[in-house]
């Protein structure tokens, strides 16, 4: 079989400085144009690695190899030409233009005085366009915000016409908007231009949802290395941070934060996507979370558990069963407080429905967002009484008032 | 794009060419106006004739000429160790002076001048004192690096080199405390620095060694942009950091080595020349900047020594004094306008 050789090859590597080992026994390899995220904690090792790669720092022991050549033994002018750097340092030598400022990075093709042919100053041009920065072509790069500054960095780098370029936090101290552009900044020079990225990250979510493959770095190895969607599972993701009262769901691609839980159960009836933004409020406003019953398939029950939140499930596509709608009536029985979060009704979830007029019958409060006019309607028994809300807030700020007022 | 570069091209050449007719002016100046009057024709012809043996000729050219010519090179050499040092510690506060490395070759020269070292070959003199004053120069500089890597602070770096100051300072001190009579006056004259009395030989010197370096930093400009970034980065564009680094500290030393040995140390040239020369020309780009840094340290120097010499005649004022008069102010309002940060 005729694979593509990979770009980079690491080969039972220890890295560190002088002779403390930072990270033992690495191995792996990294193909043309593909997108690979370090991830891991704080001082983890990330950096160490990355200064290895780019032969900064010695390797201890083991060898890197860039297109099958130990990167000891590269002339440091050709490596210049297959490798560049993004650091976490920003500098920012003063009179500098942005258009000069990117034009260093064309060191290893210049001649001896270092000057620009017309050749080189288009390859600068096209950079500066690749990062969307023609606007700041004449700027001072003194006068640059921090996003401003990472792209000018991202495009220096692209001008050395690497095949691979390793960065360190990209994306440390950006807004939004700016991490977000420096991401698809770098996922175009791999899908557009077939360039390697080796990024070290923060950002679980983004680097999940953007990486070709993730490397993990923890406890002084690279605990897993591979495609995100087979690596990054909560219980991966929750050793790698030892996460507590946070989790991260691989089907949502994001972290979701718990509650303490301080104050008080709360039992939601929902489901059909109609519950993910309450239980995120409940969970910030200290409530621990009871829910039910929830098709196994929907977005509510994946945000719910991930909050740790005590739920009663379905198989998907199968009508909710009695046994657990009586599971579900004994939890209520122990709750002060309902909440109905007006979740459309069918076949399949209609146990739900009488579940609420169950919880009227035990005369429990219910919150409900339920809208006037629709079918079903819930109607308050001598009992329980019905609060009607409007939006998640008022819901949760009426029951802590309630909370608040009960002895 | 190129219409700004055709604009920052015209400016640097308006100064370059501001500044070389400056240097021109003040060397004439320096070689015309003295304490013994010599009338404007009879310098020319002096001059011209190359006439050595009378008195007059002899003040023109073994006196004027000489420290005109030595002022002019000095200046240009402190201003070029100067411009290295800021570029290669990434601190624009930091110049042959601060770092202490002034300090170290004035010591060495002192237990040259002082002691009864060179006892029987006093025709190596010149040489002799360079080597002592690189010696000391490249020592302290060894020592202020082992000590600046390991605290990774621009402030560290200048307290280290204040502190690398004082102990050379108190050195040389001792020293004179022990030394005989005669030699001390020479010796504090010279450590007050100065260009007078400046043989030709050390000219020669000066222009031969001086040059040699002047050309290879002019040859190093490209690695000492990269090195505007900082080494990991001038190291990812291929250049060998190692020998880079050791170039550079050597060059830096030798320079600001040599006019020790000749001049005594003079403050403030390698810390001011370059910032004033970014400010002229308005870039940080070494092809530019090297040059301007020979050429503007040469035109300050000079004028320096001609107002050292003439302000309070007949008293000749230390070199030193008229350099901190301007240079301290220039560093201060680049501080506080935020023009540089440490």
């Amino acid at each position: 079989m005729n694979y593509p050789q990979p770009i980079l090859q690491v080969d039972k590597l220890n890295v560190g400085y002088h002779d403390k080992v930072v990270l033992h026994e690495l191995g792996f390899q990294i193909e043309k144009g593909e997108f690979v995220s370090l991830l891991g904690p704080n001082g983890a090792g990330k950096t160490t690695l990355l200064r290895t790669l780019s032969r900064y720092l010695s390797p201890i022991a083991g060898a890197v190899y860039i297109n099958q050549t130990d990167l000891q033994s590269i002339p440091q002018g050709h490596l210049a030409k297959v490798m560049s750097v993004v650091l976490t340092e920003k500098p920012s030598p003063p009179f500098f233009r942005v258009f000069d400022f990117v034009a260093l990075g064309r060191y290893p093709h210049t001649g001896f005085m270092g000057k620009l042919t017309p050749a080189d100053e288009r390859v600068v041009m096209e950079s500066i366009k690749m990062v969307h920065a023609e606007d700041l072509l004449f700027r001072d790069i003194n006068t640059l915000s921090d996003g401003e500054r990472q792209k000018i960095l991202i495009a220096r780098a692209f001008v050395q016409e690497p095949q691979i370029i390793l960065l360190d936090e990209p994306t440390m101290h950006l807004d939004l908007k700016h991490r977000m552009e420096v991401m698809t900044i770098l996922q175009s020079l791999c899908r557009d231009k077939g360039i390697s990225v080796v990024a070290s990250l923060h950002d679980v979510d983004i680097a999940a949802k953007i990486s070709d493959k993730v490397g993990l770095v923890k406890d002084a190895r690279i605990i897993a290395w591979g495609e995100p969607e087979n690596i990054l599972h909560a219980e991966t993701v929750a050793a790698l941070y030892d996460f507590e009262g946070a989790s991260f769901n691989r089907f949502l691609g994001s972290v979701e934060i718990r509650g303490n839980g301080a104050s008080g159960s709360v039992f939601t009836v929902g489901g059909m996507g109609s519950s993910a933004i309450l239980y995120r409020l409940l969970s910030k406003r200290g409530f621990s979370i009871i829910t039910g019953v929830l098709h196994e398939n929907d977005l509510d029950f994946f945000v719910a558990n991930s909050l740790g939140a005590d739920c009663l499930t379905e198989s998907p596509m199968e009508v909710i069963a009695p046994e657990t709608i009586e599971k579900a009536k004994k939890r209520i029985f122990k709750c002060a407080w309902v909440i109905d979060t007006g979740f459309s009704l069918g076949a399949l979830n209609y146990g739900n429905f009488d579940l609420l007029k169950a919880a009227l019958e035990m005369g429990k409060p219910i919150f409900s967002m339920r809208k006037k006019g629709g079918l079903p309607q819930l109607t308050a028994s001598s009992k329980g009484i019905l609060f009607s809300c409007e939006d998640e807030i008022q819901i949760v700020n009426m029951l802590e008032k309630k909370v608040n007022e009960a002895p | 794009m190129s219409l700004m570069n055709v604009e920052l091209k015209k400016r640097q050449i308006i100064w370059f060419s501001i500044i070389t007719l400056l240097i021109i002016i003040s060397v004439g100046l320096n070689v015309i106006i003295g304490s013994v009057h010599i009338p404007f024709s009879e310098v020319y012809q002096i001059v011209l004739e190359h006439e050595t043996t009378s008195t007059k000729g002899f003040i023109i050219w073994n006196i004027r000429i000489s420290r005109a010519l030595a002022a002019v090179l000095g200046g240009a050499f402190l201003s070029v160790s100067g411009l290295l040092l800021q570029v290669f510690f990434r601190n624009p506060i930091v110049g042959p002076f601060i770092l202490g490395i002034s300090s170290g070759a004035t010591l060495m020269v002192s237990f040259v001048m002082l002691t009864t070292i060179t006892l029987g070959c006093t025709f190596l003199s010149p040489f002799i004192t360079t080597l002592a004053a690189f010696a000391g120069a490249c020592a302290t500089m060894v020592i202020v690096l082992s000590i600046a890597t390991r605290v990774k602070s621009g402030i560290t770096l200048l307290i280290v080199g204040l502190m690398m100051g004082y102990l050379c300072h108190a050195v040389t001190s001792v020293l004179v405390a022990f030394a005989e009579k005669e030699k001390i006056k020479g010796f504090v004259l010279w450590q007050l620095g100065s260009f007078s009395g400046i043989q030709w030989n050390e000219i020669q010197m000066m222009l031969m060694i001086g040059g040699i370096i002047l050309l290879l930093i002019y040859g190093l400009s490209k690695p000492l942009n990269a090195f505007l970034l900082g080494e990991e980065y001038a190291s990812s564009m291929g250049v060998n950091i190692k020998l880079f680094r050791i170039l550079i500290l050597l060059c830096a030393c030798a320079l600001s080595a040599m006019v020790t040995a000749v001049a005594g140390p003079v403050a403030f040239i390698g810390l001011a020349v370059p910032h004033m020369a970014r400010l002229c020309f308005n870039t940080s780009n070494n092809h530019v900047l090297v040059p301007g840094s020979i050429l503007l340290g040469a035109v300050i120097t000079s004028l320096c020594d001609f107002i050292a010499r003439m302000a309070l005649t007949p008293v000749e004022l230390p070199l030193s004094a008229i350099t901190a008069f301007f240079g301290a102010p220039i560093v201060l309002s680049l501080l506080l306008k935020r023009r540089v940060s440490i």
